[in-house]
């Protein structure tokens, strides 16, 4: 489950072992669940990065092939990317079998049959370093800096002033107010700040990924720990950062898959 | 010499390689994929009309590049980064001894570093004093990454690199640039990870490390420590011809480079043969950053600022007079091969 989605975690768990007689999927219903697969060093969908190749359904079984913008991406993002295909699409109602396929990648034959086989990442890769959940969890604090930017930037916004920001809690947030709208309650709820939802629920998403939960504090320095006052101009400055090295990576990949995979992604 | 807006621009490239991805060379298919992915970056971020087609760019040899660089390219001088990788190619791929057969042709243009690997031991550590012997070396590129036997790299904290380093301070070779990019290498190793050069930088004030490529895609980490660590420099290879065709990107990386290091560390390279710079020069120079970018660092990517990193940056690090060199260019080699003594008469008068 590495790559996909940590909230939807255990969703259709029931569906898992055979495809039930159902109806096979449809290729919207298997590229919707795609979606939530990401591209973990990027922070991005698969889906909107382009990188799915092919689906062919045969009746419960669906073979998904994806390419990445080089041969020579990391072989751990690319397992991420690969077991995440396989969890998601295998919890799909009326999908009893999957198979991934890996193409164009240096180690496309190690990372498909590992895959498809569920050997364990070290099996197919003995000479790695870090198991590739570290390695999925350095880049998922990673990502939860960057998207505490944004998040921090909508709340300077709405107009809240950083000593309130770093001391919010999750209690504090309410993500469903109003269609597109959060609600930060203020001074024991005597005062309710809207705020763009988007932004707050993709870093709760991220924060949740990395076990920061929020109950003490929402927002966290890059080592993970509350944010003081004094240093909330820093841990921002070092969140912005995060961000664009995050968004810069992903401009380096765009401009790479679309030279190598002739895939312009919107990036 | 380059000229911008009627000032002119001192290019010094400090990032270029004579390499040689020849068939006939390549000796593991690590090799070829190497390549490959190297022309991945060139065509990716390369105007059409200027890409190299592959025959070419595997092995270019001398005169193009002195075409490329010097004829063709705004370059004044160019700083020789080495990369091995000799499980790959059968005589390397890019070795300090064969760019010496172009830094010997033209010393007065060319800075040539060497390398040292510290899994080569004492005969590592002699073959980099015989490299300072030879061509009194200023600085070593170094590449964490590469293949060595069963081994797929090295860290620059590690105890055995420390010694080298140690070397390098004995013999005044005061330049450090370790290649901390994006990730061409296999596996996971050091797939994010500039920490040790942050070790490194504080054991050894004495040394500069230039992190080539800005640890992209660890610019964070790497913005972090350089603020923490002043003998630690940038790179702008890779990060450069992004100007081209992703500019708001670029902006908004010059915008941490500028915010967290300031002007005075910050390298411009080329990667020749990657990306040339007779198209790479004059669009870095041409970039702005966007009226949010300058309000969101509170920085300013001025002509000065430019002239910093295209050359002065660099040129105080490898002890170069420039009003020096320039005098020199009126009629060297170089100047007389292609008609370019006179921009530097010019200049002179100034």
């Amino acid at each position: 489950m590495a790559a996909t989605d940590p909230t939807e975690a255990g969703d259709d768990a029931s569906s898992d072992e055979d495809g039930g007689g159902e109806a096979p999927p449809s290729r919207e219903a298997i590229v919707e669940r795609l979606r939530r697969v990401d591209d973990p060093e990027l922070d991005r969908s698969i889906v909107d990065l382009e990188y799915v190749d092919r689906i062919d359904v045969d009746g419960d079984r669906v073979t998904v092939a994806f390419v990445l913008p080089t041969a020579w991406c990391s072989p751990a993002f690319a397992w991420m990317m690969a077991t995440g295909i396989r969890d998601e699409v295998g919890t799909l109602p009326g999908v009893a079998d999957v198979t991934v396929d890996l193409r164009d990648h240096m180690h496309a034959e190690e990372i498909t049959s590992g895959v498809n086989e569920r050997r364990p990442f070290q099996a197919a890769f003995p000479d790695a370093e870090d198991g590739v959940d570290a390695v999925r969890h350095k880049l998922d604090e990673k990502a939860r800096l960057a998207r505490q930017h944004a998040a921090v930037e909508a709340l300077l916004d709405a107009g809240l002033a950083p000593e309130q920001i770093v001391a919010l809690d999750r209690a504090q947030v309410d993500l469903d107010a109003d269609g597109d709208r959060a609600v930060v309650s203020l001074r024991d709820g005597s005062v309710l700040v809207p705020v763009d939802a988007d932004p707050l629920a993709r870093y709760l998403e991220k924060a949740r990924a990395v076990g920061l939960a929020g109950d003490d504090h929402l927002f966290a320095d890059p080592a993970g720990d509350p944010i003081s006052p004094g240093a909330f101009e820093t841990v921002q400055a070092r969140a912005r950062a995060a961000r664009v090295n995050v968004d810069g990576q992903g401009s380096v990949c765009a401009a790479l898959h679309e030279s190598r995979n002739g895939t312009a992604v919107d990036d | 010499m380059y000229t911008h807006n009627g000032e002119d621009v001192f290019v010094i490239d400090g990032h270029v390689h004579l390499w040689d991805a020849s068939e006939a060379n390549i000796a593991h298919e690590g090799g070829e994929q190497f390549i490959q992915c190297f022309y991945d970056y060139h065509t990716a971020f390369t105007p059409e009309e200027e890409q190299w087609d592959m025959e070419t760019y595997r092995k270019y040899g001398k005169e193009k590049m002195v075409d490329d660089l010097f004829r063709n390219g705004h370059v004044d001088m160019g700083i020789f980064q080495p990369t091995y990788l000799s499980d790959f190619y059968e005589e390397g791929f890019n070795t300090t001894e064969q760019n010496a057969e172009l830094a010997e042709e033209y010393p007065e243009r060319f800075v040539l570093n060497g390398s040292f690997d510290p899994r080569d031991g004492e005969e590592g550590l002699a073959y980099l004093e015989e490299l300072d012997e030879k061509y009194d070396l200023q600085g070593v590129k170094l590449y964490t990454a590469e293949w060595r036997g069963d081994s797929k790299g090295w860290r620059l904290d590690s105890e055995e690199a420390f010694e080298f380093l140690q070397k390098c301070v004995d013999l005044g070779i005061e330049n450090v640039h370790p290649h901390k990019g994006p990730t061409i290498r296999p596996l996971n190793k050091d797939a994010f990870d500039v920490a040790d050069v942050d070790d490194a930088a504080t054991s050894f004030p004495e040394l500069n490390f230039v992190v080539e490529h800005v640890g992209l895609p660890r610019l964070d980490d790497f913005c972090w420590i350089a603020a923490q660590e002043p003998n630690v420099y940038g790179g702008l290879a890779v990060a450069a011809p992004m100007a081209q065709n992703r500019p708001r990107k670029f902006g908004e990386i010059m915008g941490e480079l500028l915010y967290w290091l300031g002007e005075d560390r910050i390298l411009f390279g080329s990667d020749y043969a990657l990306w040339e710079p007779d198209w790479l020069v004059p669009t870095v120079m041409e970039a702005e950053l966007t009226p949010d970018q300058r309000d969101e660092y509170g920085v300013e990517l001025t002509t000065e600022v430019k002239k910093k990193f295209m050359g002065e940056n660099a040129a105080e690090l490898y002890d170069i007079d420039i009003e020096a060199k320039k005098a020199q260019f009126e009629d060297d080699a170089i100047s007389r091969e292609f008609d370019l003594g006179s921009q530097y008469v010019d200049s002179a008068a100034d």
